[in-house]
Order: C-alpha cells, then sequence, then structure tokens
C-alpha cells in the first residue's frame, strides 16, 4: 500500500462555466481553466476504489476523506476503511501554494501507534496499487507541460478541444498525455497516457459527474492500463462541500483518533 | 480453558448483543517457525485469534482488545492488550485504562519508547503491537494548535516479559564461576503511590520539522542482577568461594530526551536521543557492591528514509554511551548498533517484499529478516520469511542457534 499523496480529488478536471466559451483559446489557456476551477473551501466524501485484474478478480479499497483550503496550504486527510488490515490506518497531506515548497505527508499506523512523516517525492508511485500514481490524483500544473491543441471533436456527446501535453521535464514518468476536454463546462473527459518510451500506457475515462452546490464533481472515473490489463474504478459518495469542516480535523490528533 | 471458553462467551454474547453499534475488527492467524541447525524442531506452532472491540458515543468511546495464542505443545493463553476509555474534551483527550503508549521516532529501537514495557516472550521477532504491553494508566492529552501535551501516570509498574525458562528465546545469564541461586525476593515493585511512574511530552507538528521533548520518573523496566558471594573465612589465608546468590531488582530511572523528523529533499531524516540517570550495570569491580556500579548513560540515534526505484529504503545508526565510564563495567562504553529496511511492493501491491536487519557493531553479530508477503485476496495474506542470527555473542549473538523460517496467514475482518 502506498501511503503518500495527495489523492483523490477526482475534481482534478472540473471547472467553473465560462462565459467566453466560445472565444478562441490556446491549448494552455483550455488547461489553465481545467486547473483553476472553484472547488469550494472544504469537502467530505467516501472513495471507494475498486482494483480489476487481467483475470477479472476485484479488491475493493474504502477511505472517509476530508480537504479544507486554507488559502496557502490546502490539507487533506484520509482515513482507510478497507481493507481489513488497513483499517484505521489514516494520511495526511499538506499542499502549498508556494510552489518551491513540496508537500507535507504524514501516515499514522494503528500497528505502529504513531504518526511518521513520509516523504512526498514519490510521485510515480501507484496509490494503493491501483492504475493512478499519486500524480495522477493531484493537481499537475499547467505550467509544467506545454499544450498544444490538435483537433475539436465530438465524445459522448460533447464538443471537446482535444489538447495534447507535453513535460517539460524530459525524465517525467509520462512522454505524453491526451486530454479531451468539454468545451463551456471545461472538464477532462478522457485522458490518454504514453510511457516514457512513447508507448501507449492507460485511459482516464469520465464516467459520471455531477453538480453539487454548484461545483462541478467527477463521481466516478475509470483508470484502464493497457500494458498491465488493470483498471480501477473511482467512484465518490456522500459528496459534501463548504460543512465548515473545523481546522483541527487535520491534526496528528485526529490521525490518530479516527473517524471516532 | 474453561475460564477462556466462558470469557469469550460472554464476549461474543455481547458483542452479538450490541454488533449494531460495536465495532468488531480482528483477525486469526496460523504462524508456524521451523529451526534450521539440530533437528530442525518447530520453533512455534501458534493460533492467534485477536479481537478488537471498540465504540464511540459523541464524546466518549472505548476499546477492549482481547487475544488469545493457542500453541501445540503449550496449551493457550488468554490476554488483554488493551482495554481502556477514552473522554473527548474540546481541547483534552483522557484515556483511562490498559493501553499502549508508543513515542519518539525511531524505528524497531527503544530510546524514548520506554512507557509501554516490552513483551520478549519471543525476543524482537513478534510484530510490534505483540511486543509491546499495555499498561494500565491514565493519559491526558491537551492541545494547542498542532502542539500538544501529554502526562502519563502509571500507578503499578510492569517489568520487561522475558521468555520463560526453557524458551530458545530466554536471554543468556552471565557466566559465573559457580552455579548461582537466583532469588527473586527483591524483583517485585510493590504497587504503592509512591512507586507510580510518571511520564510527561511536549509535541508539535508543523510544516518545517516534526519534534518531542520528553521527561519521565520510571522504574528500569529491565531488573539488575546484584550478585551476593558467599565466602568461607575459615582459612583466612586462602577463602573459598561457596556459593553465589543473583538478587534481581529494578531501580528507579530519571530519563529527559526527544527526537525529530523532517524532510530534506527526497529523505526524511530523524533523530532521538535521551538522557537516562541512574542506571546500574554490572561489574567486574572487587570492590562493587553487590557487583553492580550506578553510573548515567545517553542513547540516540540518527535515521533516513530515502526512495530509490520504488525500493523503500531505510537506515539508522543507534549509539549508547555510558558517562563516567570504567573498565569494570561489562558493557562497552559505547555500544554502536544499526538498522537497515529495504521494501518494495510488486502485483499492484498484492505482493511485498522486505528486507530489515539489525547489526551490532560491538559483537560482529546480526538479525536478518528477509520476507514475502502476498495477499491471496483482500484481508487474506500468506506471509515467508526468515529469521537469521550471526555472531556469537550480544543480544542478537547469544541466538545464533535460533535461525528459523516460518510462515504466518492471516485473515483480517
Amino acid at each position: 500500500m502506498k501511503y503518500k499523496v495527495s489523492i483523490f480529488l477526482l475534481i482534478l478536471m472540473a471547472f467553473a462555466l465560462n462565459a467566453f466559451a466560445q472565444e478562441k483559446l490556446s491549448g494552455l489557456q483550455v488547461m489553465e481553466k481545467v486547473y483553476n476551477r472553484d472547488t469550494g473551501n472544504d469537502m467530505e466524501a467516501n472513495l471507494t476504489m475498486t482494483l480489476i485484474n487481467s483475470s477479472g478478480d476485484r479488491r475493493v479499497r474504502e477511505i472517509k476523506q476530508f480537504l479544507r483550503d486554507f488559502g496557502k496550504v490546502e490539507k487533506r486527510i484520509m482515513f482507510f476503511i478497507k481493507p481489513a488490515d488497513v483499517r484505521n490506518t489514516s494520511f495526511m497531506n499538506w499542499s502549498y501554494d508556494d510552489p518551491n515548497k513540496d508537500d507535507d505527508q504524514w501516515i499514522y499506523l494503528p500497528a505502529l501507534k504513531k504518526v511518521k512523516r513520509i516523504s512526498s517525492d514519490s510521485k510515480g508511485d501507484y496509490f494503493m496499487g491501483s492504475d493512478f500514481t499519486y500524480d495522477d490524483l493531484g493537481d499537475r500544473k499547467p505550467g509544467d507541460d506545454t499544450h498544444k491543441i490538435l483537433r475539436e471533436e465530438k465524445l459522448s456527446g460533447e464538443d471537446c478541444y482535444v489538447i495534447e501535453s507535453i513535460p517539460r521535464d524530459e525524465d517525467y514518468m509520462y512522454s505524453k498525455t491526451v486530454t479531451w476536454v468539454i468545451k463551456g463546462k471545461w472538464i477532462g473527459l478522457k485522458k490518454e497516457f504514453y510511457d516514457e518510451d512513447g508507448d501507449y500506457l492507460k485511459t482516464l475515462h469520465i464516467e459520471e459527474y455531477q453538480n453539487i452546490k454548484g461545483f462541478w464533481i467527477l463521481t466516478r472515473v475509470k483508470m484502464d492500463n493497457v500494458q498491465k490489463k488493470h483498471q480501477t474504478i473511482m467512484e465518490l459518495t456522500n459528496v459534501k462541500i463548504n460543512v465548515g469542516i473545523p481546522a483541527n480535523k487535520f491534526t496528528e490528533r485526529m490521525m490518530k483518533r479516527g473517524l471516532k | 480453558m474453561k475460564n477462556i471458553t466462558s470469557f469469550m462467551v460472554i464476549l461474543l454474547t455481547v458483542a452479538g448483543l450490541q454488533a449494531q453499534e460495536l465495532s468488531l475488527t480482528g483477525y486469526a492467524r496460523n504462524y508456524t517457525g521451523v529451526l534450521l541447525q539440530g533437528d530442525h524442531e518447530f520453533s512455534i506452532i501458534q493460533n492467534t485469534f485477536n479481537l478488537n472491540v471498540e465504540q464511540s458515543k459523541d464524546k466518549v468511546a472505548f476499546k477492549v482488545n482481547p487475544y488469545i495464542y493457542q500453541y501445540s505443545n503449550q496449551g493457550l493463553e488468554l490476554g488483554l492488550r488493551e482495554a481502556y476509555l477514552d473522554v473527548y474534551f474540546n481541547s483534552i483527550d483522557l484515556r483511562i485504562g490498559k493501553q499502549q503508549i508508543i513515542w519518539g521516532k525511531a524505528d524497531g529501537v527503544f530510546i524514548t519508547d520506554i512507557v509501554s514495557p516490552k513483551d520478549l516472550s519471543e525476543f524482537l521477532l513478534r510484530d510490534f503491537d505483540e511486543i509491546r504491553m499495555g499498561i494500565t494508566s491514565l493519559k491526558a492529552d491537551y492541545y494547542i494548535g498542532d502542539n500538544t501535551f501529554e502526562l502519563v501516570w502509571i500507578p503499578t509498574f510492569t517489568p520487561t516479559k522475558f521468555a520463560p525458562e526453557g524458551s530458545i528465546w530466554r536471554p543468556a545469564m552471565p557466566s559465573f564461576p559457580l552455579q548461582p541461586v537466583i532469588d527473586h525476593s527483591k524483583e517485585t515493585v510493590k504497587s504503592s503511590l509512591e512507586n507510580s511512574e510518571a511520564f510527561a511530552k511536549f509535541s508539535a507538528l508543523t510544516e518545517y520539522v516534526d519534534f518531542e521533548i520528553m521527561a519521565g520518573y520510571a522504574w528500569d523496566d529491565d531488573p539488575t542482577m546484584h550478585v551476593v558471594k558467599h565466602m568461607d573465612f575459615s582459612n583466612p589465608r586462602q577463602p573459598v568461594l561457596t556459593g553465589i546468590t543473583v538478587f534481581p531488582e529494578h531501580h528507579r530511572l530519571t530519563i529527559g530526551g526527544g527526537s525529530f523528523s523532517t524532510t530534506v529533499g527526497p529523505f526524511v531524516l530523524r533523530g532521538e536521543g535521551a538522557y537516562y540517570q541512574g542506571k546500574y550495570f554490572n561489574s567486574t569491580d572487587p570492590m562493587a557492591k553487590e557487583s553492580v556500579v550506578k553510573k548515567d548513560y545517553m542513547h540516540y540515534l540518527l535515521g533516513l528514509d530515502y526512495t530509490l526505484a520504488d525500493w523503500h529504503l531505510s537506515g539508522q545508526f543507534i549509539q549508547q554511551a555510558i558517562l563516567d565510564y570504567n573498565e569494570s563495567i561489562d558493557k562497552d562504553r559505547y555500544s554502536n548498533m544499526a538498522t537497515f529496511l529495504a521494501t518494495k511492493d510488486y502485483l499492484n501491491e498484492t505482493l511485498n517484499l522486505s528486507f530489515f536487519m539489525y547489526y551490532d557493531f560491538n559483537n560482529k553479530a546480526s538479525l536478518v529478516r528477509p520476507k514475502i508477503t502476498y495477499d491471496l485476496a483482500d484481508d487474506f495474506e500468506v506471509l515467508l520469511g526468515a529469521n537469521i542470527f550471526t555472531g556469537t555473542s550480544g543480544m542478537f549473538g547469544q541466538f545464533n542457534d535460533n535461525d528459523m523460517v516460518y510462515t504466518q496467514i492471516r485473515y483480517s475482518f
């Protein structure tokens, strides 16, 4: 199990409706609209991950997560519920606006009964054995890639920009991604990932999204890794936005206490 | 057996009645180990049932953690690892009852982590939550932002639990010219207010560094072996040693220390240290009363965690230094030890390889622990491992004949 994170945020590619949707945009501007969407001040939700291997065997991970934006820092805390052998494990991440400052991350392991600081350096690690890396689940800054609009086409009945993004860092784990962004809604409806050798690796499919309190939330997504013949389905349920999560939710005290 | 059965029936009946509100978690496990030397005896065949019963309501909660070890040759062992009540206030949490209390930033080494005594029935081979004994205590935590003040009061002292006589994990006794008589009459610390233990800790978790500062007024969990030699002086020119009596006795210790953890680029740097005042060491000085001397000592550690090519690596260097040292003390002035951990996941984290070792520089001895864990299904894990001891003396070398391979099969619920 991997504990680092910056997880979830299936909200990743959601966005706010934009009055200037029809103007001619560059690839960078499209991706900035996806990145800069308003997600509210706080959110709590249940996250279920279903891992499906090539034989069709399923494994299920369940997490309860809380997120709050404190301005210069965004704090997240996750409590692992299933599988049973990781129950009561918790994970906390503080992500800073300062681009020069790495995330701070801690994990509480109930068997050890202590909170351990861990490095946030390995964003290429897969989260809890899923097909999502920590970086896939985080909010990659548009400036980290160069973007180009390849074409405009319909996908699932939606008008989309098709954006090719190439990382500026040549050592990044992907050589290229291609994203289908819905015009006007600014949701990344589909995203293809190509590995370091340029070979097609996996595709993210947005299977369901909802408008909750005026914010677009991706509530069901699937990552299909064609090289490993492995899939991960992520579902968000019981999503609550702007409920006033107290600041002390994001502390060592709560990591140890768990969901009590 | 009857008591255990009755206990479990009551527990499960209560659990059944309250099942709608109670949280019941735990595991069942089979643990089988065989020695690599000699006649390949089984070092352990153990079946374990571990249950966590928990419930919380608003500001209060409780947890009871009964466990049963069933051995193929030694019957049953039943215990309560923890049994406590929680009360939550706005800025204060109280925990009352039998509980495990873990401090410090070190992994697998006990420096400031001295509140809960250790169960060394199987040396250091058990999982850490099984090595830690719960202690009946009152713990109060006061929170200000990301800072915590913690006070612990332990009314009754609990010593380290060593492997019983006859066990392959029984620590070696010092050698004597005659077979000593062990007199346990001074070993028990009487349960009284004066004999209680108290610990305090201030800790903070910040964006730059996490740290703890602690102090304790405690008993030494390990008994000092006071040695009384009986001499026959009928021939004053040539007194004859006629007997030796060893009195295990616990002494007071005063401890102050701290620990920290921070990130430096891709590394996590950890440190921990403590000053122990009033430790008794065995001495060969003929003038030393009962062959012991009282000295202070320091114990400290520096550790580094790093990830390389998906391998999670962790190393620690640990040193113990006896102050005001003299050569008669039966331990080295400096004791140096290191630990190393490497672990990696495969197959979407269903397969894990792990390698852990302790190395004792003074005795050139080590404990090496490779293992492979595979999740056959969610909540069902199979582990194959080995414990290899090298060297001939010291903490690890003394168990050089106990190399073993083992399996653990565990179902968690």
